[in-house]
Parts: structure tokens; sequence; C-alpha cells
């Protein structure tokens, strides 16, 4: 049998080989193999996506194969993994927290955003995106209906700033300040004005994001 | 103007054109299309040539662009739909482009004429804080360091933070105040830089078509002015921007389109921007019918234009455009370095030899630091791009490359710290407008080392 070091290698090649419809057959195949599926999440499936992400931010691949790498990830995780762990009812945890994103009202710019998406994904995050020009009381209700843990807010604009603030304070106005985590970024975003804001993180770029996501995670 | 009469023809395309969804327009369309034009037509990023002299690479770019565009079109995200166009329409939209253009009014308007790689006749100099945010108070400091030096041509504003002291939020009535507010200081930096004709561009703080159309009316902007119509990476557009193209038109105003396309994004690697840069540019010209086309490639990470990557693909993308049309092709530089480093000054000498012997009619400086820290940038920084535009023009690409080379090795290991420098107020006295001894001093000291290098900034002539 490969070891697990083998594996992760098997895993990114066949994330960002040429054949889709590959990743499912394969990841069936390892655990016909032997390999228990909490072991091939932890120790195959996690860290082939922190590779993925790395590779990403070394920009050895681009956006468009981090979105197939991002499917294909996902493919495992619905088609074979989460069915086994609740046939299992093993209580283990695919998601490691839900996030609603979006980039702010004013603003119709989303390839950074994207990119944080995708970051989030491959490191094991739902996310929810909805898209751009997002108006506070939309991104808020929606953050409530899916019970998110995180509100991560992008913008490109000094003039869709404001309504970064907005989205802050209606948050804490409807006494929901509790219920999940601000994190905003985007070009003009500064630590400085995050602190200004009250939101709760600020991500610089996309890897830093995914690291400010884990640490809020921590934190609740 | 001939080359704007398909207004109503490209309004009606995008409320007629293909439905898809904007995310598979970038995916599903552009990501492949460009992938298959960059291996049928043989592109390869070479690090070792950042500013090619290869005819044949510059021609396939072009092609390559060319096919691209007639297979995806622009994007409209508000019908979500492509506004598409024929090959045969394309060429027929670049055959009539304007070709040249006056900028500003009276003594001090300015011409801007398509070139070629490697002529002698000198681009025309923007040089402005291009978005980057200012306080009110700085506005007009910031904006006549680029106004009192004698190399700009045109002036492109700053971002106003606030409006009155209240934070300007798109979309709003702050978005129209800010619009005018930007026109007023505006026309006090030209008075005071004894420039009144001069042309500036505008509208900066306008993030829909309302400070647009507000304040390019009688009283704000001139249709003199030069007049800014975005484009959403990758390809796309939407009402708020073909509304601000519907405006200008009507003003008979001179008008700007810019595209960023982002390193690494859905058009890929250096091949990939370079390609879409010269689709983006035809689609463009074609869409806004504007009279400069600009680029501004964008590395996801770094925030700047100035890495190998991308010195490559600007120089390529440019060339193919300019031997191959009459568009008034623009580029902006994105140094990493901010104001106050030597890393700045080398990024800006390189980017600007480049683009002027790659073709670039409108050369314009400058997104310093990235073109997203507020306060980093000021005039001294378009200086430095202006002398060496002027002084590389007629330069062969042979020998511009040896220098960019050069200066590529010395500031290269900076751009992954992002020296920031400092803020515009910390490098210049703002009363009298004058950058510091030590930022004159640093500017003079990479003169002379420029000047050791081979770039003729000493001539006199």
């Amino acid at each position: 049998m490969s070891t697990y070091e083998e594996l992760v290698g098997d895993m990114v090649d066949v994330l960002l080989g040429d054949d889709p419809d590959e990743v499912v057959t394969w990841a069936e195949s390892v655990l016909e193999g032997g390999v228990a599926a909490v072991d091939f999440f932890n120790k195959v499936f996690t860290p082939a996506m922190a590779q993925i992400g790395d590779k990403f931010a070394a920009l050895d691949i681009f956006l468009p194969e981090l979105i197939d790498s991002a499917e294909r990830a996902q493919a495992i995780s619905k088609d074979v993994l989460e069915p086994i762990f609740e046939a299992e009812d093993s209580g283990a945890q695919i998601s490691r927290g839900t996030i609603v994103i979006c980039t702010v009202q004013g603003d119709l710019h989303d390839i950074g955003k994207n990119m944080v998406s995708l970051m989030l994904q491959v490191n094991g995050f739902d996310v929810i995106d909805m898209g751009i020009n997002v108006p506070p009381r939309l991104a808020l209700d929606k953050a409530k209906e899916v019970d998110a843990d995180i509100l991560g807010l992008s913008a490109l604009m000094t003039t869709s700033q404001p309504y970064m603030k907005e989205c802050v304070e209606l948050r804490d106005g409807f006494g929901m300040k509790d219920q999940f985590a601000i994190i905003v970024g985007g070009a003009p975003i500064t630590a400085e004005y995050t602190a200004q804001i009250g939101a709760d993180a600020f991500g610089k770029s996309a890897v830093e994001a995914v690291e400010k996501c884990f640490a809020l995670m921590e934190e609740r | 103007m001939r080359h704007r009469s398909r207004l109503v023809n490209v309004l009606e395309r995008a409320e007629s054109g293909p439905i898809m969804k904007e995310a598979d327009f970038e995916r599903r369309l552009v990501t492949p299309a460009i992938k298959k034009a960059v291996e049928t037509y043989g592109i390869e990023f070479d690090d070792s040539t950042l500013v090619p002299n290869d005819d044949d690479l510059a021609d396939r770019i072009f092609q390559a662009g060319l096919e691209v565009a007639a297979e995806t079109g622009m994007f409209c995200q508000d019908t979500s739909r492509r506004i598409a166009f024929t090959r045969r329409e394309l060429e027929e939209g670049l055959r009539f482009c304007p070709g040249e253009v006056t900028m500003g009014a009276g003594t001090d308007a300015v011409v801007a004429r398509a070139r070629e790689p490697e002529v002698a006749e000198r681009p025309i100099l923007v040089g402005g804080a291009y978005g980057v945010p200012f306080p009110e108070d700085l506005f007009v400091p910031v904006m006549l360091s680029f106004a009192k030096e004698s190399v700009v041509d045109v002036i492109e504003n700053a971002t106003l933070e606030t409006v009155y002291g209240k934070p300007i939020k798109a979309a709003s009535p702050w978005e129209v105040i800010g619009g005018w507010r930007e026109a007023e200081l505006s026309m006090e930096v030209i008075g005071r830089a004894g420039r009144p004709g001069m042309c500036i561009g505008c509208v900066e703080t306008s993030p829909t078509a309302l400070a647009e159309i507000s304040a390019s009316s009688w009283g704000g902007f001139r249709p003199t002015d030069w007049h800014h119509v975005s484009t959403v990476s990758e390809l796309k557009t939407n009402y708020d921007l073909l509304a601000k193209v519907a405006h200008i038109n009507r003003i008979g105003g001179v008008m700007e389109s810019y595209y960023n396309p982002i390193y690494g994004g859905y058009v890929g690697g250096a091949e990939g921007v370079a390609v879409a840069v010269v689709a983006g540019s035809i689609l463009m010209n074609q869409v806004t019918m504007a009279h400069t086309i600009s680029t501004r490639p964008d590395h996801p990470f770094l925030g700047c234009n100035t890495t190998p990557e991308l010195m490559w693909a600007m120089s390529v993308g440019v060339q193919a455009l300019s031997r191959n049309t009459n568009l008034l092709v623009g580029t902006l530089v994105g140094p990493a370095g901010g104001p106050g480093t030597r890393t700045v000054l080398y990024e800006l000498a390189a980017y600007a030899l480049s683009m002027t012997v790659s073709g670039v009619a409108v050369l314009e400086a400058s997104h310093t630091a990235g073109g997203a820290v507020p306060r980093h940038v000021s005039g001294l920084e378009a200086k430095m791009c202006g002398e060496v535009m002027r002084a590389t023009s007629g330069m062969s690409r042979a020998e511009a490359n040896e220098l960019v080379m050069r200066l590529n090795s010395i500031y290269g290991p900076d751009l992954e710290t992002k020296p920031i420098g400092k803020p515009f107020e910390e490098v210049y006295d703002v009363v009298n407008v004058e950058p510091t001894s030590e930022w004159r001093g640093l500017y003079d000291e990479v003169w002379d080392e420029l000047v050791d290098m081979g770039v003729p900034l000493d001539a006199l002539v």
C-alpha cells in the first residue's frame, strides 16, 4: 500500500490532471485498498488541498486550475466521504466552518473575491458565494439564514467601503455580533480601517484570508 | 465622431446577444479561448528577453487576441448577455479607430498619435495619482506635484477619501457631490499650475455612472478632459459603464477605456495576459468607442505590473497592437515600490523604457506602491517616466531590452517585500509642493546612475 505521503502526491495529480471524472474512482479505490475514511480525510485529502492552495499562492497553478481542483475535491467530499461518515455516524467533521462571502454594494469586481472563495473551499470551508454588488441587509440575512460562522466582505473601491462599515454596524445593531464574525478585504482595505469599523479580521491576500478564517474559527 | 456611430448598435447587442451565466463566461469561454489561442499561435514567455525584438511573435499575439475577441465578445453583467461581434466587424472597427486625438484645450492641448515600435516620435505622458486615495486637504498639493512637472502632458486624478469630511458612498448622493468636488479641486490645480487648458483624467470618484454624468456637465469637467470608462475583469461591462459611454459620447468628450487582466487569474500566465491585452483592447475599441485604450495588468499578490512575466506580456501585447492597428494604446505603470525608495525609480525607468520602444501612444504614471496604499504617490514618479520616455523614444528594442534586464535584476529582489516607502506628505513640502531634499536627492542619484548605464537622460534635445 502507498504511504500517506505518496497518496497526497497522487491526489494532487488527479486534482490537476486532465480527467475530471478520475477523482471519485481514485478516492474510492484508495478506500477500498484499506485506508479508513477518517484517515483519508485527515492524512490525504486535507494535506493535498493545502498543497493545491500553496501552489496557487506561488502561482505554480492559476485560477482555472484552482477552480477545477476545488470542484473535484468537492466531488470526493460529497460523493465518497460524506456518505461514509453519515453511515458510520462517526461525528467526523469534513467542513471547517461555513462562510458567506460577497463583494459589497456599489462594487462589481469579483476576481479577488473569487480567489478568496476558492482558497477557502480548498482549505475545507463550506462557502456560500453571494456574488457582487450585495447590499448589507442581504448579506446579513444570508449569514443568519445559513447559520454562518463568518461573513466575508470584499471591496476594491474606496467608495464601497462605507457599505462594509454599514454591514458591521447593522450586524451589531441587530444583536448578531456573537452569531458570526466579519472579515474584510480588498485592495484599499487596511488593518487600521478594519479596526476603525469594528470588523473582526482583515485579510490582505487570499492566503492571509484563509489563515485569518482559521484563527476566527478557533476563537469561536 | 465617426468611430462612435455604433453606440445604439452596441447597446442593442447588450440586450440581444447570447445569454450565459457570468461565471461561465469567464471559465467556459474566456479561459479556454485564451488557452487555445496561446497554443495555436505558439506563444511562449521568455524571461531572458523582457522587451522582445520579434515582430513575428508580436503579430502572432495580435492574431491570437483578435481570435479571442471574436470568440468571446464582451459580457454585460446587467443583461447576462454577450455583446458579440464578428471578426470582420472588429477589423472594421479597428480600421476606423481615431488614430489620433487632441487632449486639452488652447495652448495646453496635446495630441496623442498612434505609434509603432522604435519610432522617434514620443508618446504623451499622463501623470497623476490614478485613483490612489487622498484626503481632501492633500488633493490639490498631490495633483499639483504632477501638473507642475514640464514632462507631464495630462494629469490624472487621485480618489477623494471624503467629501466635506464625509465618506463617499457609491451609488448615493455622496457620489454626485464627490464628483463635483473633484472637478472643483481639479480646476484649482490646473489654474495654480498655470495650465488652465490642461487635460484632466476624470471622473476618478465615479464607481457608478452618477458622478461621471453629473460632474461632466456645465461648470464641471469639460469635453476636452479625459473621461474614463473602465471594464470589469475579465472582459466585462455593465449598464453603469455603458451609461458613461453614452454620456461621454453625447457630450463629445475625449474618452479612455481600460482593462486590467489579472495575471494568474482566468487568463492564465504571461502568455495569456499578452493575448488578453490584445483581445481586451480590440473589444474596448468596439464596445466603448474610446479614443485611448489603456491597460494595466495586475499581479494578484504583489499588486504591481513590473514582474518579469508582466513586463514581457505588456511589451509584446503593446507591440502586437502598435504594429497591427492605429489604436491609441496606453499603459499604466504599477510599481511595487513607493515614494522615497530607489526601487520605485528603477521600476519606473524599466517600464517607461519598455513601453516607449514597444510603441505605446500614451504612457501613464503612476500606480505607485501598487496603487492601493493611501497617499503613497508623488509627482516625481511621473517625472522619472517622462524623462526616460523622452530620452529613449527611437531606441531599438534590443538596446532597451539590455537596459530593462539590468534594471530588473536590480529591483526584482525587492518586489516581494513591497517597499511602499513614505506617504506624499513625507516626501514633499505640501505648502510649496516641492519634493523634499531627501527624495529629490535620491531621484538625482538614480538619474545619474541611469545615465551611466546608457539611458541618455542628459541629452539636451
